[in-house]
């Protein structure tokens, strides 16, 4: 399409550019949005309804749009649900409209509609269901849909800046600017979010003066007194979600999300000044292009020049279209006929008003009062309006009068914004048909039209106050100086009206929701059915929901609603909409936090060795670890067997820096751990370890590990890889609370120290390979469970002589920067190291817990530590141990088991039944590996006390993976029962 | 506007903070009745809290948990027995 001749408005500079819209080259120029471009070019078809594929053009002038939702950019990476009326062009941009196929002129669904009728309210619910939902599942999703998902994502990541300010101010109208001026006035730091790529609002298109100047050129003085004050002015920013004061304010620059910046800000105060949102009224095919939002014609034509049609009729409830026709005649635009419902002889006529009406019927208006538009005539455009009087004569009827456009305005409803998400109660104001914030909080006022004024000196005193409130609670102290005065159009006179006269038939296309397509009959049938309440009834029709979350109809929905049931819409309400405000990615929710930048990882010192050396890293809560290597053996099961099989034959290493190491010190150090181990830390001497047991206040096991002792005041726990961040927590808090005024000291020590396992019957004559002249003395007199403290090239080491594999074993305990070259010194000496899965094979071999037993429902007579129960330490938890219910026949109790056969394959999960009750579990698998030392599948469980016997015999049962094998209950201890090995 | 006055910290956000449960029915006798019987007041609620990605301290926390209105904080050792 050519340019036509260039047109002038306040957000317009000179300069073509040119866009795809379905195929078809366009030309805009700069400043102009895809709307105004497509209304400047002519455009009038922007979209299908999604229900009923209708035709739709632009509807309004904001975000509020239901109708015109363009997808933006090039299959994969492409952007949907985006408004034509956002979305700023720029050169070669690619538009697609929605919701039809195969084209935008021809929809083949729109065909649905016109052969059988309309689908109501729950017809999804009630057509879909035999044979089953899932025959037509396919069909429906082909057809059902907001736009296109995209495939690809090839936007850069989204910054996330945090800002903290006195003073939040969403809004940058009238009641915006004056709250802020205030607020900077009296010395707050002020953040100003605009939605618009511009300040101002109404002030752009509505002539005002305001102290003494006119209305832009007090917008430019106000921002320029801003920018000296310091305050910061965020355009094309919506505050779109209130977390409890955090707010989260969303910037898309050219009203494209993907390109934007997402700030959190944190204000000690906040103003809502987010304007009113007109709404419309509701009128027989009040969907068809051409039919629009009154404010939206003044905005277009003031914006950006564009007309949005030749000849219009105007409709509305109150005093304001007098002005606007007024305008809009000036601009261009032939108004055939304003339709105003109220009555001629109403009440408190404004004689200005009267003056205004009198001079448009000279310019040849036809201006009825008591009158509606009760119908648009035509298909894919407007060609009509049908009028008639509301009463007498010719009220079912009406009468043509031939027109492309009608522009439509029902009052204007208060924009809660991210305050509707919340608790806030919201209270209904008369003048205003709609609603305003229930109560004004100190840190969060509402302001101007957000706040039910539509007077501008109202609106600028009211806003002025709000803004000088909120400086005040966020502790500013100067003044904030007079209010600014102001004068503009009349205030509404809005007398409520949500919809005109309309048969059964017309009543299915009497649009509410234009976005959802739902209809006053919808609204009836849902009433019919019992869905009464207006959250229930947003439910069952959809009224509300998508992308717009009903900013234009759940005023007039509930209004319809209340009209149906009788009763008024104060009582009715209006459905909540969910946050955010407007879509957003899920792109600038994530910011940096995509790919591996997910989440935090924590490597050991030998994280690299591994990588480097085919060890297969991978998560284990936070801690990266090897799951085995790859020269082992080529998938985990033989790697693992192998290495298993290695450190039982000759010896590995692997590295245990994992485990968390807490450092207790102070000279009531050993009572506190007596405290919270049910053992005695206290009997434990120095240079010696023990192993010991957490408890949870409620008698549970928390955690295991081993306390050495390294000074008479001063120990050293560790605790499992998963629950070091959480063990930390425990000793914080018992520290903190009970033990409060108690000399102890809780340090994590974690990553002071890097570990090093050293297991197998070769691993000493490789350790003293190592260590050399220095220690070989020591290694040779160290007993089980013993510790040594030393040197090794310069620096400190511990050697802990405990083994969690059975065999002959030492753990190396070294500062961090050691960590390799001591792990590289025992790989020459002969040892190769081994991964997790291996661990967990040579610990189910000798019966150690591996980790599914610690379940945080298990108890230490569950897992068989009577002996440590009997020791009678009143520690944490042991209280509640003696309750009759842990001592029940029904409580777990943990067992080895093997493969009945000695050969089959039975896994962790699986669950345990009895001959004598096959379809009732009583236990389950915990955990099992294959053991290369014995040749045979072995296993943990959980099994109720009064069906473990020596050699019971039962069935694990594992449906999801197909197998029943007969399993026999043994020792836990599957290998060297009388530890000889480790011991000796 | 939620909140946590950290008396090492100053205010910081709630993010920072985790919570670890409501403090026991005052006067409560027992391990049973100090480990199982909390208070359930939608008025107020007292509360132990770590600032576990501040200083660590641990908290008692004032607060209504309808609202999330935070009332008062202090180190949770100094009130306890």
């Amino acid at each position: 399409m050519s340019a036509g001749p260039e047109r002038h408005g306040t957000r317009l500079r000179p300069g073509p550019l040119s866009f795809i819209f379905d195929g078809r080259r366009y030309t805009g120029q700069a400043g102009d949005t895809a709307a105004s471009a497509l209304l400047a070019s002519g455009v009038r078809l922007l979209g299908r309804s999604v229900k009923y594929r209708r035709a739709r053009g632009l509807f309004s002038a904001g975000f509020e749009e239901p109708n015109a939702l363009l997808t933006v950019g090039v299959r994969p990476s492409v952007i949907p649900n985006v408004p034509a009326s956002q979305l700023v062009l720029s050169e070669g941009m690619v538009l697609r409209s929605q919701n039809r196929w195969p084209t935008l002129g021809f929809d083949l669904a729109s065909l649905l509609q016109a052969g059988g009728g309309f689908f109501g309210a729950g017809f999804y619910y009630k057509t879909f269901i035999w044979p089953s939902w899932r025959t037509y599942e396919p069909l429906v999703r082909h057809l059902a849909g907001l736009g296109e998902a995209p495939r690809a994502c090839q936007l850069p990541p989204v910054a996330i800046e945090h800002l903290h300010c006195d003073v939040l101010i969403a809004g940058a109208g009238p009641a915006g600017l004056a709250a802020a001026r205030a607020a900077a006035r009296a010395g707050a730091r002020v953040v100003l979010c605009e939605s618009e790529p511009a300040c101002g609002g109404e002030l752009e298109f509505e002539p005002g003066m305001i102290e003494g100047r006119s209305a832009a050129a007090w917008v430019a003085m106000t921002l320029a007194e801003l920018a000296t004050l310091g305050a910061r002015v965020l355009v094309s920013t919506t505050v779109v979600t209130d977390d409890s004061g955090e707010f989260i304010a969303h910037a898309e620059p050219g009203g494209l999300p993907g390109r934007n910046t997402v700030y959190h800000i944190r204000p000690h105060a906040m103003v809502m000044a987010a304007g009113a949102i007109e709404r419309p009224i509701v009128f027989c095919n009040n969907d068809r292009p051409g039919v629009m939002l009154l404010g939206a014609a003044e905005r277009y034509l003031a914006r950006y020049g564009a007309q949005v049609g030749q000849e219009a009729v105007l409709f509305a409830n109150h005093d304001r279209v007098y002005a606007a026709a007024q305008r809009l005649l000036a601009g261009g635009l032939r108004v055939r006929a304003i339709v105003d419902t109220r009555a001629a002889d109403a009440p408190g006529t404004d004689s200005e008003v009267q003056r205004l009406r009198e001079s448009l019927v000279r310019s040849g208006v036809e201006c009825l009062s008591a009158h509606a538009v009760i119908g648009a005539e035509g298909g894919r455009a407007v060609r009509a309006a049908r009028i008639a009087p509301l009463a007498g004569a010719g009220a079912r009827t009406g009468r043509r009068i031939s027109c492309d456009t009608i522009l439509v305005s029902g009052g204007w409803s208060p924009a809660l914004n991210a305050g509707l998400h919340g608790s806030d109660a919201r209270r209904f104001a008369p003048a205003v048909g709609a609603f305003v914030a229930g109560s004004q909080t100190d840190w969060r006022r509402y302001a101007g039209s957000a706040n039910g004024h539509f007077d501008l000196a109202a609106v600028l005193q009211d806003g002025h106050g709000a803004g000088a409130r909120a400086a005040a609670h966020a502790g500013a102290r100067g003044s904030a100086g007079a209010h600014p005065q102001g004068s503009g159009d009349a205030p509404p006179r809005l007398a409520p009206f949500a919809r005109s006269p309309a048969t059964g038939p017309a009543e299915k296309r009497q649009f509410i929701d234009l976005q959802n397509d739902v209809t006053v009959a919808d609204l009836r049938t849902a009433l019919a059915e019992g869905f009464i309440d207006i959250e229930h009834v947003k439910r069952y029709t959809t009224l509300g929901i998508g992308t717009e979350q009903g900013r234009s109809s759940t005023v007039v929905g509930g209004a319809i609603l209340a009209e149906l049931k009788g009763e008024t819409l104060a009582a009715v309400g209006t459905s909540r909409s969910r946050p955010p405000y407007h879509p957003v990615t899920m792109q600038s929710i994530a910011g940096f936090h995509v790919g591996a930048a997910v989440k935090v990882a924590r490597r050991t010192p030998l994280h690299d060795w591994h990588a480097t050396h085919g060890g297969m890293l991978e998560p284990m809560g936070l801690w990266m670890r090897p799951r085995y290597y790859l020269a082992s053996g080529a998938n985990p099961f033989d790697a693992a067997v192998a290495e298993a099989r290695r450190v039982r034959a000759h010896g590995g290493i692997a590295d245990g820096s994992t485990l968390g190491k807490l450092e207790i010190a102070g000279p009531d150090a050993a009572a506190f751990l007596d405290f919270l181990y049910l053992s005695k830390a206290s009997t434990i001497r120095v240079g010696r370890s023990k192993y010991m047991v957490n408890l949870r206040e409620d008698g549970c096991v928390l955690d295991d590990g081993l306390v050495l002792r390294l000074a008479h005041d001063r120990f050293i726990a560790t605790t499992s890889s998963g629950h070091g961040t959480h063990m930390l927590a425990h000793f914080e808090y018992y520290r903190a609370t009970d033990w409060a005024g108690h000399r102890v000291s809780v340090t994590d020590v974690t990553e002071a120290w890097a570990a090093i396992v050293v297991a197998g019957p070769h691993s000493r004559a490789a350790l003293s390979q190592v260590l050399g002249a220095p220690w070989q003395g020591r290694l040779s007199q160290l007993a089980h469970m013993d510790f040594a403290d030393g040197q090794f090239g310069g620096q400190d080491l511990r050697v802990l002589r405990a083994s969690f594999s059975g065999e002959l074993a030492v753990e190396l305990h070294c500062r961090p920067a050691m960590a390799v070259p001591l792990w590289e010194a025992l790989i020459c000496a002969g040892l190769e190291p081994y991964g997790l899965e291996a661990l967990d094979i040579l610990r189910l071999e000798k019966g150690y817990l591996v980790s599914s037993e610690l379940n945080g429902q298990t108890t230490p007579l569950d897992l068989g530590m009577e002996s440590l129960v009997r020791q009678g330490n009143p520690c944490l938890g042991r209280e509640l141990l003696d309750r009759p219910a842990f001592h029940e026949a029904s409580r777990p109790r943990l067992v080895g088991l093997r493969a009945a056969d000695g050969r089959a394959q039975f896994l962790a999960g699986a669950q345990l039944t009895t001959e004598a009750a096959p379809a009732q579990p009583c236990g389950y698998v915990t955990s099992s590996a294959y053991s290369p030392t014995l040749g045979e599948w072995l296993g943990l469980a959980l099994v109720a006390r009064d069906c473990v016997s020596e050699r019971a015999l039962l069935t694990a049962r594992d449906p999801l993976r197909g197998s029943d094998t007969p399993v026999r209950v043994v020792s836990a201890v599957h290998f060297d029962p009388s530890s000889e090995r480790m011991k000796t | 506007m939620t909140r946590i006055a950290c008396p090492f910290c100053g205010p910081r956000e709630l993010r920072e903070f985790e919570f670890h449960k409501t403090l026991p029915t005052p006067g409560a006798q027992g391990a049973f009745a100090r480990t199982y019987e909390r208070v359930a007041d939608p008025a107020l609620s007292v509360e132990h809290w770590q600032h576990v990605a501040g200083c660590r301290a641990w908290l008692l926390v004032h607060r209504n948990p309808s609202t999330g209105v935070v009332f008062a904080v202090e180190l949770a050792g100094e009130v306890m027995p």
